[in-house]
């Protein structure tokens, strides 16, 4: 599948955010792409997932509120997140 | 990363809300950090306070030095964050299981800075206690790794192979690598006189099948100003088991005063 821009920067600065928390051994599996879950591919640690929010509000702003928009999600939707819901996240606010 | 230095002790501190009343959320022992209140109060309790969450020392992104885990060195590092982000201000302090312990400990230690107390299935810190936790953490390899996995089956989404794995080799460290139990066994308990020294208000929150469910009632007799609710259905981990209503009861809570 091909990205367009916009949307393949953004997928390429989530990858680099996730592997400064979580380190370079996260992407064993493969690049990160829109399918890519959090929990069940990633196994990302809530601690991580803590400082991959932080790491976002500090590169794109406080218009990415990232805290706030996971607040309005349930435990299970916040389990079932992907990259792609994520990146949708941010498309749509930058 | 957000941190802050106390007691020389990096702390990893989340700030979220504004205004300035401060609410300060103490996480569990070993295998819990910041993350439990960050997906689950903290953004509800931020539109009525200044909300901080901090790992404790020797847990999630805090620093990890190889000693210093008495019950007072922890009510040390929760005094010299109030004293950072609220000087001369009292604050609400909610603690979850150990997390409340310290908030006990702490509302008793420095009574001028505690405005409330709210305890999710806390331990309360009188004799015996600690004997109880070190009988847990101290068992060795398998056995341990084994409690760790069955205390945390609630924990919705962490039982993936990678982070059983951290997180036990976390706990491992913290554990085996520092005088943590030692420390914790040493500590002075509190008794139920002290407690009842406690002026702040408290609203008690424990689960129906937790086993630190008579501490609850202790407390509610102990404390001068205590508000107990038993959780129907829940164990121990009611913060992760009826989410939606401690939210209800803690935000109720901090709205109402």
């Amino acid at each position: 599948m091909t990205l367009d821009p916009a949307t393949a920067a953004i997928l390429a600065t989530v990858e680099r955010l996730v592997i400064e928390v979580a380190g370079d051994e996260i992407t064993l599996a493969g690049p990160l792409t829109l399918t890519t879950s959090f929990n069940a591919d990633l196994e990302l640690e809530s601690i991580e997932f803590v400082a991959l929010a932080e790491q976002l509000q500090a590169h794109y702003g406080a218009q990415v509120d990232f805290v706030g928009w996971i607040s309005t999600k349930q435990l299970d939707e916040i389990i079932a997140l992907t990259v792609g819901d994520l990146v949708t996240f941010i498309a749509a606010r930058t | 990363m957000a941190d802050l230095s106390v007691n020389g002790v990096r702390l990893h501190v989340q700030r979220l809300g504004a205004g300035d009343r401060l609410a300060v959320f103490v996480h569990g022992l070993v295998m819990d950090n910041l993350s439990s209140f960050y997906f689950t109060l903290a953004t509800p309790a931020a539109a009525h306070r200044a909300v901080r969450l901090y790992d404790l020392r020797g847990h999630g992104l805090s620093e990890r030095p190889a000693a210093g885990y008495a019950v007072a060195d922890f009510v040390a590092d929760l005094a010299a964050l109030v004293d950072a982000e609220s000087p001369g201000a009292p604050v609400d302090v909610i603690g979850n299981s150990f997390g409340g312990l310290i908030a006990l400990a702490f509302a008793h230690a420095h009574p001028a800075r505690v405005a409330s107390l709210v305890l999710i299935d806390a331990h309360d810190g009188t004799a015996g206690w600690a004997a109880q936790m070190a009988a847990t953490l101290g068992l060795q390899g398998q056995a341990r790794d084994e409690k760790i996995a069955a205390s945390f089956q609630a924990w919705l989404g962490r039982h993936s192979e990678r982070k059983r794995t951290r997180l036990a080799d976390h706990a491992r460290a913290l554990v085996e690598g520092t005088t943590l139990v030692a420390d914790l066994e040493a500590s002075p308990p509190l008794d139920l006189a002290q407690l009842a020294t406690i002026a702040a208000p408290a609203l008690l929150l424990y689960g129906e099948r937790s086993d630190v469910r008579d501490r609850g009632a202790a407390l509610a007799a102990a404390l001068p100003h205590a508000t107990l609710e038993i959780v129907a259905g829940c164990t121990h981990s009611i913060l992760w088991e009826a989410t939606a209503l401690v939210r209800d009861r803690v935000v109720a809570w901090l709205e109402a005063r």
